[in-house]
């Protein structure tokens, strides 16, 4: 088995993230941004992970629910739901805010962005009755969306004082061993301020982050 | 729209209950209320749940791999296809096409969820391809031919005419 990922490229946090929280066996493999590591894709999709059978999975969060799965734990209906909100909610606002703070200097207009996502999460956290997300235990859930965060909300200029609850549970996560290690390897623990950040998101196709959307999403969507 | 879905998977799965949705946010997202737990939020957690309910585990894939690789797909059809840009279409055509050249369905040789939700969240596009462009996905075409096909899927949606024989024979690459 062997896992690709490129530096700087935040999705990859995730992944390394969960594969040293699960202690899963990998090889792992550092390739540019531009590799076309899985043979069916037209655009190159980092982290990839190659199984034994040859079978490439692209998608950062099924890597994550793979890597869980073979370490003999089970997938709930919760976890499901948090890892469905995290790709179609949380990613493309995380996605647009990086672009605008790292590549256009506008850290200030990202509160528009992130609002939503953010203040769902924290009201999500305040309700709960666990210590994490999903349970007592840290789950994939907690892990994969503190990774996809960790860019936005390890930087104090970002950080928004009222959701005390969503602070709390970042660090709480954030003190997983797994969790350090991964940011350190894929943005050598510096956050937004990483180099490879900026040269990574200069890569992306910028039509789908442009400083008018909101959420992402074209204006114009094909249905 | 996700809900006619998630009401005629209900049936595909010969669900007899019929559950209560409604939607919430801009994209609106469907939101499965329970009676015996909390809301479920996201048209692939309901239907992955359904699925469970219907006691059918073996449509979200047998071993790990397989459950991945329905997971991945279920995920690109809601974030990759749903809310696609115009010009994303053709990306996401030529995607499936090569993917699907060496097998039947998403999951390789056994049909699943991801082949009911892919084919409910492509059928649009399909049903304005004209023939050339049918041809020039042909993989793609074949596999939403076999879908729209399999028993008990194609609920809601009208069929769309596939030929089977070439029209165009210089169009293939």
């Amino acid at each position: 088995m062997k896992l690709f990922v490129s530096d700087g490229n935040p999705h990859c946090v995730k992944v390394l993230a969960v594969l040293e929280f699960t202690g899963v066996k990998c090889d792992v493999k550092h390739v540019n941004h531009e590799e076309r590591v899985v043979p069916y894709l037209s655009r190159p999709a980092l982290p990839a992970l190659l199984l034994p059978s040859g079978t490439y999975l692209f998608s950062p969060n099924s890597i994550c629910q793979y890597l869980i799965e073979v370490n003999g734990q089970e997938s709930s209906d919760i976890v499901n739901q948090w890892l469905e909100w995290e790709a179609t909610e949380l990613q493309p606002a995380v996605m647009q805010a990086l672009h605008m703070v790292v590549l256009q200097g506008k850290g200030a207009q990202t509160t528009r962005v992130l609002q939503g996502p953010l203040s769902y999460l924290d009201q999500s956290l305040s309700k709960r009755t666990t210590l994490f997300l999903t349970a007592e235990m840290v789950s994939v859930a907690d892990v994969v969306l503190w990774a996809a965060l960790y860019p936005i909300l390890s930087d104090s200029s970002l950080v928004s004082g009222n959701q005390t609850e969503l602070q709390h549970w970042f660090e709480r996560v954030g003190m997983l061993a797994a969790c350090g290690s991964a940011a350190q390897t894929a943005l050598h623990g510096k956050g937004l301020k990483a180099e490879s950040l900026k040269t990574y998101l200069q890569r992306q196709p910028s039509t789908h982050h442009g400083q008018g959307q909101v959420q992402g999403r074209g204006s114009q969507p094909c249905n | 729209m996700s809900l006619k879905e998630l009401s005629s998977l209900e049936k595909a799965l010969g669900l007899k209950k019929p559950n209560k949705y409604s939607t919430q946010g801009d994209r609106k997202v469907p939101v499965l209320q329970s009676i015996n737990g909390p809301a479920l939020v996201g048209l692939v957690t309901i239907a992955t749940h359904l699925v469970q309910e219907a006691k059918r585990p073996e449509l979200l894939g047998g071993s790990a791999e397989h459950k991945a690789v329905v997971q991945q797909w279920l995920e690109y059809r809601v974030t990759k296809v749903d809310g696609c840009h115009k010009e994303d279409i053709k990306t996401i055509l030529k995607d499936l096409n090569s993917y699907l050249e060496d097998k039947v369905y998403l999951a390789g040789n056994q049909f699943t969820l991801a082949d009911t939700l892919m084919y409910y969240g492509i059928h649009h596009v399909i049903v304005d391809l004209a023939v050339q462009e049918k041809e020039k996905y042909m993989n793609m075409t074949r596999w939403f031919d076999h879908v729209q096909h399999y028993p008990g899927v194609r609920h809601h949606l009208p069929p769309v005419v596939v030929l089977r024989n070439r029209v165009y024979t210089s169009g293939h690459h």
